[in-house]
């Protein structure tokens, strides 16, 4: 390690050009209704074209995808009848991914077997047109084509593609499709025959909720999206195709509503997913932490759920979704602080009571940052702030404590995250009860031991309480982290340390930006953009989609939205 | 080339910080002393007088649209005048914020950490403040949302919580001194609206410069209304108090306030608040000193200048030898330089670049007069 | 490499912190703390101060919730001033000498005689001291107020000093005066400062029996008659002119302070029954303030007039046999009874503070303030001085509604 203290000096006292990394969300709201092309991205790479022989075509296939030695790639040849003639064929699947039913019923039987089409061996040439003038008749004919033929007419199969080059066949193949190549042909068939194992649709396991539906996503994509779809109902939902991982080429949906959301976040978020050069993407959190814009604080700045109907508010107002395949979890953003205070009951609920639980999660998202550290502060420094009969039990209650106070909440804070974290890996029927009949009577046990006071298992024990009251997992994971920097603090220098790291945090919270979208939006006093309060306004005032996303569709509701009311008067 | 600009709002609590900060030091002390008893009437006359100066700055500036002060000195008298000027505000935002920071630590040490040396609370300041200043006015601003509101609140909670503690006729003699001393003399009172330097440098940092009006009226009204609190918090309560002298008047007073026998000696809490609100006031203050450093030198990107500024007002502030030196250079210098400074210095610049625009615009006209005449 | 040293002196930093705060934090740590919960001034043989210190055992919240009375134990200490009575009771317990939680300041009369000028000077200094803290002036010497002083019907002596105040807003009989205000009307150029009147109870009571009033409690702290475990009292008031004690009043004369000071709720009295035909001579009543006493100051021929102005209203606690309060006319007899009788007890308070003490401790100076246009002819005035030639007019407006529960017997 080369150390040079001269060059430290360096980099902290003279110029150094910016370089970070800046994206703003434009302000004028984007008007222009072009249409996005919907279909997939499909990356120019150099691939190698099909080739018209099916024997090189095999042969191509066999060593691309080591035959001899994968056991579970199946090749089928059989010979393909189409208007009297036969051609050599054959088809490449994976088993276990595919539905054996529809491979025999779709694909081989109508190929294979003799029927009518296939024995029609009349006119090769199709007469589309005959035009008679001065005894003399002119037709127009088609010439046979027996690809189109075999697209048109042969495979009943619903969902089947033309492909030229070997990638794409390899990547259909890769994904449970089934591969068709004949002879003389120097195109190759992407068939759908999708038929692996997959978990059903199931209540969402981290995200429960009262009044609203218990759907949650899946691992396959598809299904992921047929919920999103279902939900939104409208042909505006755009779902994009994108593929990340050079080795493992994961399918991500971009899913955004077009005439809502505005378009530079949609060019910003293709930008970021297009440019991102890894091996493999096996799961949503790790593309999270891929396109994020800064890592400062640690902050979580996109918001993952498993619930669509939570995807699809988002989406509505004007949020981009982005699903990756393999992970139940769906990305959301931009993302600000507030949203990770909130719950997705919280619409469902009557505003009143969706208020009263947001200053609870406020109150707690404070309690498990602050409280441990102002309990440290108080004792160390400020003891005339507690009424003198509190202070006296403390005393009381820490008389046969051996330890300083730092020293015991650090030991009961890293105990009760010990234990958490047991909880999870503990076999399920104890699981839960573990962590918490293992927190208590720990407490209690430490408590007749005498290692710690009462008072601090009662501090320790609400932080933990608060911290599981935030509803977003991530952001819950931020304050527990941060509390241990205030513990310190506070320990240092009582309520100047507490202060003045609240103060760093609270510039640094202000600086990051989520997509272009400051992340304390809403939360400043004065501040009021329209749409994007932190408290939610009654049902018939929620008029506007939040104006920081600078939608093409501002207003989301008219002014007068319970019509019933007005006419009958 | 101001990368991220602040909004109305934004604007009108920058400049309430830098006005109302110096109230939880010795400022109320000071007005009251000079005026006594008459410090209400003078405090309104005052704030009167304050409004206008701000509508006639803002009328000054409004002809150079979207320039602050450095541009119109520049304007004025060239590169170096530019910089002179530029230098001159430079330093007076790092000492003033320098003055302010040795004796709000100096008051921390007294009630909280008598064994340590004044100089590691000073440190710990400027760490912090270097850190946030780093990160740009608009986040500067931003942070200062959440603060400010915070000592306002904090003010008229002192007020509302020590109102049984109140005995109204502290007031009389109406007229305190006299009638000289509270029209005349007290016009020395105008030193607490330190906010209006700030206005000087708002334009090119505002999104909406069309709200400048409403910016300068607004602040000065607030900095008056609030101004007229804390003096009235420390005259209700403690008449004594115009005989004697206290660390922080206001930190006085909050040791008053109780509720029952539970909330006591709550002014561990008010601390707090005015801790935030210190490191906010340095905060900005290092922010737009760096700013106006930007526009002398054309550095481009000014944040290596960060650590440098953190040191000279670490520097400024051990310098004082003890409590008394501090404590004179806050309440009696700082009046003095504010006058210099923001008003007159400020306002001069300001009606001769006003003075030599128009004539530059009577000259071509005189030209044309001439052509057509002939 | 540049991130291992911003590490380096990240770590650097929090450890210069962490030794530069570690002494403040020792000082200030609740476990090196010893709380002082009443401190007794006296003046000792050698012409110093005997500072007695009153500290508590925090064990008495035992585990189980269950809570023993503990015994307050009492150090003392001669100095010459109270900073060095604290410094040397550091050395003598070993933990720190806190201030924050002192409930009581006892000054004993002799030492309040001599004046507490330095004294109260030093303690307003003092940032732990709270200046809601209670002053004593105790007849005894501090010390042997304070031994005697244990909880009765608390566990912890703490809530004993918080409590034993707020009887004053419903008898009148004592006062919350603090040091807070205590500082504040000495150093005050207008008024005057006032403290508790403390003592130890004796058995000789039968000594002061003169006044109009046989039922009417005119009995100072140290005469009571009280008996039982706590013999330390708290009644009358301690009256101070500059920084000296200048006198006393005893339980009537301090709630007619509490009357013109707006600080009682409900007091009871005793007046003697217009109605000398029935059964019982004296009759007590209940009173509550209507409206806040209304001051008006004013200079006639260069002497202060001051006009006081009480609505009261009352109900009657006794009862006998053949009474009948729903009778308007007995009702209103009543009443005018009762304000002549409150009249002139508060006409005999406010001229003994003026005539005998010229001690302005109810802050009468404030609203003379009115007549003047300047501060300067203010001070001239010298309102400390021109308060013995005040003239008082005191005008009580009581009306009394009924009884209780029985309106005729």
């Amino acid at each position: 390690m080369n150390f040079n203290f001269k060059n430290f000096v360096k980099s902290i006292f003279t110029y150094t050009p910016e370089k970070e990394y800046d994206f703003n969300l434009s302000e004028d709201p984007n008007v222009d209704n072009q249409n996005t092309n919907s279909e997939s991205l499909e990356k120019s790479e150099d691939n190698t074209k099909i080739f018209q022989s099916v024997s090189v075509n095999l042969d191509y296939m066999k060593t691309k995808y080591n035959t001899l030695i994968n056991s579970d790639v199946i090749l089928r040849e059989f010979t393909l009848n189409a208007k009297g003639k036969q051609y050599n064929a054959f088809i490449v699947y994976i088993d276990g991914m595919v539905n054996s039913q529809l491979l025999d019923d779709f694909i081989l039987e109508p190929l294979m077997m003799r029927n009518k089409n296939n024995l029609h061996d009349g006119s090769q040439n199709k007469v589309v047109c005959e035009a008679v003038t001065n005894n003399i008749t002119v037709r127009k004919v088609k010439k046979f084509d027996l690809s189109e033929y075999i697209m048109n007419c042969l495979v009943p199969q619903n969902s089947i593609k033309q492909v030229s080059d070997f990638e794409k066949i390899a990547s259909g193949i890769n994904s449970g499709n089934c591969a068709l190549f004949v002879d003389t042909l120097s195109i190759a068939y992407d068939i759908e025959v999708k038929g692996f194992q997959q978990r059903n649709v199931e209540k969402p396991s981290n995200e429960i909720v009262i009044k609203g539906p218990h759907e949650s996503f899946v691992e396959n994509i598809r299904t992921n999206t047929s919920l999103l779809r279902r939900y939104s109902n409208t042909e505006q939902l755009i779902i994009e195709n994108i593929e990340i991982g050079s080795i493992t080429k994961t399918k991500c949906a971009l899913c955004y509503v077009q005439n809502i959301t505005n378009n530079d976040l949609i060019a910003e978020v293709k930008y970021r997913l297009n440019n991102i050069s890894v091996d493999s993407l096996l799961s949503s959190g790790q593309l999270e932490q891929l396109i994020i814009d800064s890592n400062k604080l640690n902050v979580p700045q996109i918001l993952s759920t498993e619930r669509p109907d939570k995807a699809v508010t988002y989406l509505l107002a004007g949020r981009v979704i982005v699903l990756v395949n393999g992970s139940p979890y769906a990305l959301i953003m931009p993302a600000i602080l507030i949203d990770y205070l909130g719950s997705p009951d919280d619409k469902n609920l009557k505003p009143s009571f969706s208020n009263f639980l947001k200053g609870i999660r406020v109150l707690a998202a404070f309690i498990t940052l602050l409280l441990p550290g102002f309990y440290v502060a108080i004792t160390s420094f400020h003891q005339e702030l507690l009424p003198t009969e509190l202070l006296f039990s403390i005393l009381a209650s820490r008389e046969n404590v051996p330890f300083p106070i730092i020293f015991e909440i650090l030991l009961m804070e890293i105990s009760f995250e010990l234990i958490r974290e047991a909880g999870l890996r503990v076999p399920s029927p104890i699981g839960p009860t573990i962590g918490i009949v293992g927190a208590l009577v720990l407490g209690q046990a430490a408590v007749s031991a005498g290692i710690v006071s009462p008072i601090l298992i009662i501090i320790v024990a609400i932080t933990a309480i608060g911290s599981f009251a935030i509803p977003d997992f991530s952001f819950g994971f931020h304050l527990r982290i941060s509390r241990f920097l205030f513990i310190l603090l506070g320990y240092i220098a009582g309520f100047l340390g507490i202060a003045l790291g609240l103060f760093i945090y609270a510039s640094y919270l202000t600086e990051i930006k989520s997509f272009g979208v400051p992340y304390t939006l809403g939360l400043s006093p004065l501040d009021n953009v329209k749409g994007n309060n932190y408290y939610l306004p009654p049902v018939w005032k929620r008029e506007y989609r939040a104006s920081f996303l600078n939608t093409k569709k501002p207003k989301k509701q008219s002014k007068i939205s319970m019509l019933w009311k007005n006419k009958t008067n | 080339m101001i990368k991220s600009k602040i909004n109305t709002v934004e604007a009108i609590m920058v400049v309430l910080i830098i006005s109302l900060t110096p109230s939880i030091l010795s400022l109320p002390k000071n007005l009251i002393d000079t005026t006594r008893s008459s410090i209400l009437i003078n405090i309104i006359y005052v704030t009167i007088i304050a409004v206008a100066i701000a509508i006639l700055i803002y009328k000054l500036l409004k002809n150079f649209s979207s320039s602050d002060i450095i541009d119109v000195s520049e304007y004025l008298g060239g590169k170096y005048f530019k910089s002179i000027i530029g230098t001159i505000f430079i330093i007076y935002f790092l000492v003033s914020s320098s003055w302010f920071l040795r004796n709000f630590c100096e008051c921390l040490k007294i009630v909280y950490y008598p064994m340590t040396s004044v100089v590691f609370i000073i440190f710990a300041f400027i760490i912090t403040t270097c850190l946030s200043s780093k990160l740009g006015f608009s986040t500067a601003a931003k942070v200062n949302i959440i603060v400010l509101p915070l000592l306002i609140f904090s003010v008229l909670f002192i007020f509302f919580a020590n109102i049984r503690n109140f005995s109204f006729e502290n007031i009389f003699p109406i007229l305190g001194e006299g009638v000289f001393n509270t029209f005349v003399t007290g016009l020395g009172n105008l030193g607490a609206f330190t906010g209006i330097v700030i206005l000087y440098f708002l334009p090119p940092f505002l999104k909406r410069p069309e709200d400048m009006k409403k910016i300068t009226i607004t602040t000065t009204i607030i900095a008056g209304i609030y101004l007229l609190f804390c003096v009235s918090i420390i005259l209700f309560m403690f008449r004594f108090l115009l005989n004697v002298d206290e660390v922080m008047p206001l930190y006085y007073t909050t040791r008053y306030i109780e509720f029952g026998d539970f909330f006591q000696r709550l002014e561990s809490f008010f601390l707090f608040i005015w801790i935030l609100v210190i490191a906010s006031f340095i905060t900005i203050n290092i922010r737009l000193s760096m700013e106006i450093m930007k526009k002398i030198t054309n550095i481009q990107n000014v944040n290596s200048l960060v650590y440098s500024f953190g040191l000279i007002i670490f520097a400024i502030s051990i310098f004082p030898k003890d409590y008394a030196v501090s404590k004179f250079l806050e309440s009696t210098i700082y009046s003095y330089w504010t006058f210099g400074v923001s008003f007159a210095l400020g306002i001069g610049i300001l009606i001769l670049a006003n003075f030599k625009k128009r004539r530059s615009n009577h000259l071509p006209k005189q030209k044309e007069v001439l052509e057509t005449n002939d | 490499m540049t991130s291992f040293l911003k590490k380096f002196f990240i770590v650097i930093a929090i450890i210069i912190f962490l030794i530069a705060f570690s002494a403040s934090y020792k000082s200030s740590n609740i476990g090196n703390l010893a709380l002082v919960v009443a401190m007794g001034i006296d003046v000792s043989d050698t012409n110093k101060l005997n500072i007695t210190f009153q500290f508590t055992n925090a064990s008495s919240v035992s585990e189980t919730g269950s809570s023993e009375k503990t015994e307050p134990t009492l150090f003392s200490i001669d100095a010459p001033s109270i900073n060095s009575a604290i410094n040397l009771m550091n050395t003598n317990i070993g933990k720190e000498v806190n201030l924050s939680h002192c409930k009581l300041i006892v000054f004993s009369e002799a030492l309040a005689s001599r004046g507490i000028q330095e004294e109260i000077f030093t303690l307003s200094n003092n940032p732990d001291i709270r200046p809601s803290t209670n002053i004593v002036v105790s007849k005894c010497t501090a010390k042997t107020y304070m031994k005697n002083s244990k909880p009765t019907l608390e566990n912890l002596i703490t809530k004993y000093y918080e409590v034993f105040v707020n009887s004053s807003e419903f008898t009148g009989y004592n006062s919350n005066a603090t040091i807070g205000d205590f500082f504040y009307s000495m150093t005050c150029d207008a008024c005057e400062p006032y403290a508790i009147l403390g003592g130890i109870s004796t058995q000789d009571s039968s000594s002061l029996s003169n006044s109009s009033s046989p039922k009417d409690s005119i009995l100072e702290s140290n005469f009571k008659p009280a008996s039982g475990q706590n013999i330390s009292e708290n009644t009358g008031l301690a009256v101070f002119k500059g920084v000296t004690l200048v006198g006393e009043l005893n339980e009537i004369e301090n709630l007619c302070f509490m009357i013109v000071d707006n600080k009682v709720d409900g007091f009871l009295i005793s007046i003697p029954n217009p109605n000398s035909r029935e059964s019982i001579s004296f009759i007590d009543i209940y009173m509550t303030p209507v409206l806040s006493t209304k001051i008006d100051a004013k200079i006639v021929n260069g002497s202060p007039f001051i006009t006081i102005n009480c609505n009261f209203s009352g109900r009657v606690y006794s009862m006998d046999e053949n009474l009948n309060y729903s009778d308007s006319n007995a009702l209103s007899q009543l009443s005018n009874s009762c304000s002549s009788y409150l009249e002139s007890i508060l006409s005999d308070y406010l001229y003994k503070t003026s005539k005998d003490f010229n001690s302005d401790i109810n802050k009468l100076g404030k609203y003379i303030r009115k007549n003047f246009s300047t501060e300067g002819e203010y001070k001239d005035y010298n309102w400390s001085d021109k308060y013995k030639e005040t003239f008082f007019d005191v005008n009580v407006d009581t009306s009394i509604k009924s009884s209780f529960l029985l309106t005729r017997t």
